[in-house]
């Protein structure tokens, strides 16, 4: 399994100083051409699982395994990491305005990036940077380049985030809540751009809490719940037919856009378990109203059937 | 229904220097029932928060004028404003700004009660809580105790505390993740039912607007664009940005329409005629020129266009 994959995490744990155990065991695989939605609350390690691949928390304790293009990242030296970022893996985040430098123009930067991994001049990094900001429907690009980030409007800085990220053609890009700053309109134009990306064959991990997002702009997804991926498979595999009492309560959560609208939305009773207080056994059981003895052990991610996993004692053989 | 809260051709503009004026709500009539939800839906910069907050007054409109209960709000002074206080509130979007940190939430929602020389301040603490589904116990606790979903709900207490005819509440949801969403929606619905009291939901969430809100205001560049009952609004839209509002909307079954062309225009230069007809994909000659009014359409609905989408 995952021999050829672009990225493959196996067992991915990650550690505060303190032994609390933030990433309990993250399992997923990125292919070329694919995009990976990586979906679940606040605090459930989706953005730290981000991080670590990115190699960006050098205070906590990696172990498991993330193997990029055949390379094991945990512990790979920070020179190595470094050739890697922008050149390899490629991310973007969630707000674009602190993610750019404000005292310098966008096109001064993306130039930076370009130049720090090939060998061109001002000139034809300037005319690269330029294509670039094109490509992703900035107007005006040879003007947008020149211009600061706070003169930008959000939609404009994003697609300029992206132009930079994109900017040594990185096989693999890691997007943090792209559009969650964003409207809804300039979220469409984003997840348009991101669909085309992948189209061109660069794999894409899309963190986001949005499941029309989801649904959108990734291939698969993988729920993580706790510092756990519950469920991962093809997205409309997962989003047609959750498996995980957690996905199906997640889902049916949304208020619904057409259709009769419900009294009531469906609720989770509880909330998600602090690190230190993770239960032993599945992770979700406090919450889950299908809860069992059995759920006092920790169900491993089993296959269910051909690229579709979920880790639920409901499904064991 | 009788009418609670009325603006009539309200106007807000903001000097930015240099001659310069930003249009931030322009002409804007509506009505807010007794008991009804209202929804302002639209994207950043639409006016739909200025205009929230001059429906209670935090903020003074340039012209125009607010009524609450038949009586003029607007043009009083912040002293003469203070009775009406107690009957409309703000539920803020950052729930952990809203309180201070310093105090325990059970002083903090007795102060309103104080000020306002209120009796049997604890017994009305009490009450709070239980109606916003809290143990009457937390009172005693401090705002960085609690989480997200928790401190919303105190949020909503505190807006309540005076027994408010009205709140209005921007984006009193979008900060919290899906499941807790959801309990604050039902919440809201339940204070609804119990209390009685008026909502004025500022959203950019369509499907948040649709569950929580009887009628729907979309706003653009400052004015209102469509208006009416929210299921059809949204089932049914007659403005061309409401459809490519929810046509942006990216859902499961379905693959993303071609997205609206540009940004939304500066509200400091709106375009001329209709504001809409720079990205409207079926502008004609005339949206350039004329403006177009608010004008009914089918039952209890207003649209502002020259070519509506329903009749």
């Amino acid at each position: 399994m995952g021999a050829d994959s672009l990225l493959d995490i196996q067992n991915l744990k990650l550690d505060l100083p303190d032994g609390r155990r933030l990433l309990e065991g993250v399992s997923f695989q990125v292919q070329a051409g694919e995009a990976l939605g990586v979906v679940g609350e606040s605090g459930s390690g989706k953005s730290l699982t981000a991080m670590s691949v990115m190699g960006l928390l050098p205070g906590l304790r990696a172990s498991g395994q993330i193997v990029f293009a055949g390379q094991d990242l945990v512990g790979l030296p920070d020179k190595s990491m470094r050739k890697l970022r922008g050149a390899g893996i490629a991310m973007i985040f969630q707000d674009p305005m602190t993610a750019f430098l404000p005292v310098r123009s966008i096109g001064a930067q993306i130039d930076e990036q370009i130049r720090l991994h090939q060998p061109l001049s001002r000139r034809e990094a300037r005319a690269r940077t330029v294509q670039l900001l094109g490509r992703m429907g900035v107007p005006d690009p040879v003007m947008a380049a020149k211009r600061y980030p706070h003169q930008l409007s959000g939609g404009l800085r994003q697609r300029a985030m992206i132009a930079m990220a994109l900017s040594c053609s990185p096989d693999l890009l890691i997007a943090d809540e792209p559009t969650t700053a964003l409207d809804v309109t300039v979220q469409a134009q984003i997840l348009t751009l991101l669909r085309e990306i992948r189209d061109e064959g660069a794999g894409v991990m899309l963190i986001t809490h949005d499941m029309g997002v989801v649904a959108q702009a990734c291939t698969h997804v993988a729920v993580m719940y706790s510092g756990l991926v519950v469920e991962r498979g093809p997205v409309r595999d997962v989003l047609d037919r959750p498996l995980h009492p957690y996905t199906q309560a997640l889902l049916a959560a949304i208020p619904p856009l057409e259709g009769p609208r419900p009294e009531r939305l469906p609720t989770i009773p509880g909330q998600p378990p602090t690190p230190e207080n993770r239960p032993s056994g599945c992770v979700f059981a406090p919450r889950c109203s299908f809860v069992r003895p059995d759920c006092a052990v920790r169900p491993a991610l089993i296959e269910t059937e051909e690229g579709r996993r979920v880790a639920c004692v409901l499904y064991a053989a | 229904m009788s009418v609670l809260l009325e603006a009539r051709r309200l106007e807000k503009q903001y000097r930015l220097g240099g001659g310069r004026v930003l249009h931030a709500v322009s002409d804007v009539s509506l009505q807010v029932h007794r008991g009804e939800a209202l929804a302002l839906v639209g994207e950043s910069g639409c006016g739909k928060s200025s205009l929230g907050r001059t429906l209670i007054g935090l903020t003074h409109p340039t012209s125009g004028e607010v009524l609450f209960d038949g009586q003029r709000i607007s043009g009083l002074s912040d002293r003469a404003l203070r009775p009406w206080r107690a009957r409309m509130q703000m539920v803020f979007q950052d729930s952990s700004a809203a309180f201070n940190p310093r105090r325990t939430v059970g002083e903090s929602l007795a102060e309103p009660l104080r000020i306002h020389g209120r009796k049997n301040i604890r017994a009305r603490v009490d009450d709070l809580l239980d109606q916003v589904g809290l143990a009457r116990s937390v009172a005693d606790r401090y705002p960085h105790e609690f989480s997200g979903g928790q401190r919303q709900r105190l949020n909503i207490a505190r807006a309540l505390v005076l027994g408010p005819d009205l709140l209005v509440a921007d984006e009193p949801v979008s900060a919290l993740d899906v499941s807790v969403q959801a309990q604050i929606v039902n919440l809201f619905r339940d204070l609804r039912a119990s209390l009685g009291v008026a909502c004025v939901f500022i959203s950019h969430d369509l499907s948040v607007v649709r569950q929580m809100a009887d009628r729907i205001a979309v706003m653009y560049l400052g004015s209102i664009v469509e208006e009416g009952d929210g299921l059809e609004v949204l089932d049914r839209p007659a403005h061309p940005y409401t459809k490519a509002l929810l046509d942006a909307v990216p859902r499961p079954d379905r693959p993303l329409p071609p997205p609206l062309k540009g940004d939304v225009p500066s509200p400091v230069n709106p375009p001329s005629g209709c504001r809409f007809h720079t990205r409207c994909p079926i502008a004609q000659p005339k949206c350039a020129t004329d403006r177009p009014s608010l004008q009914p359409c089918g039952t209890g609905r207003r649209v502002a266009c020259h070519y509506p989408l329903v009749a």
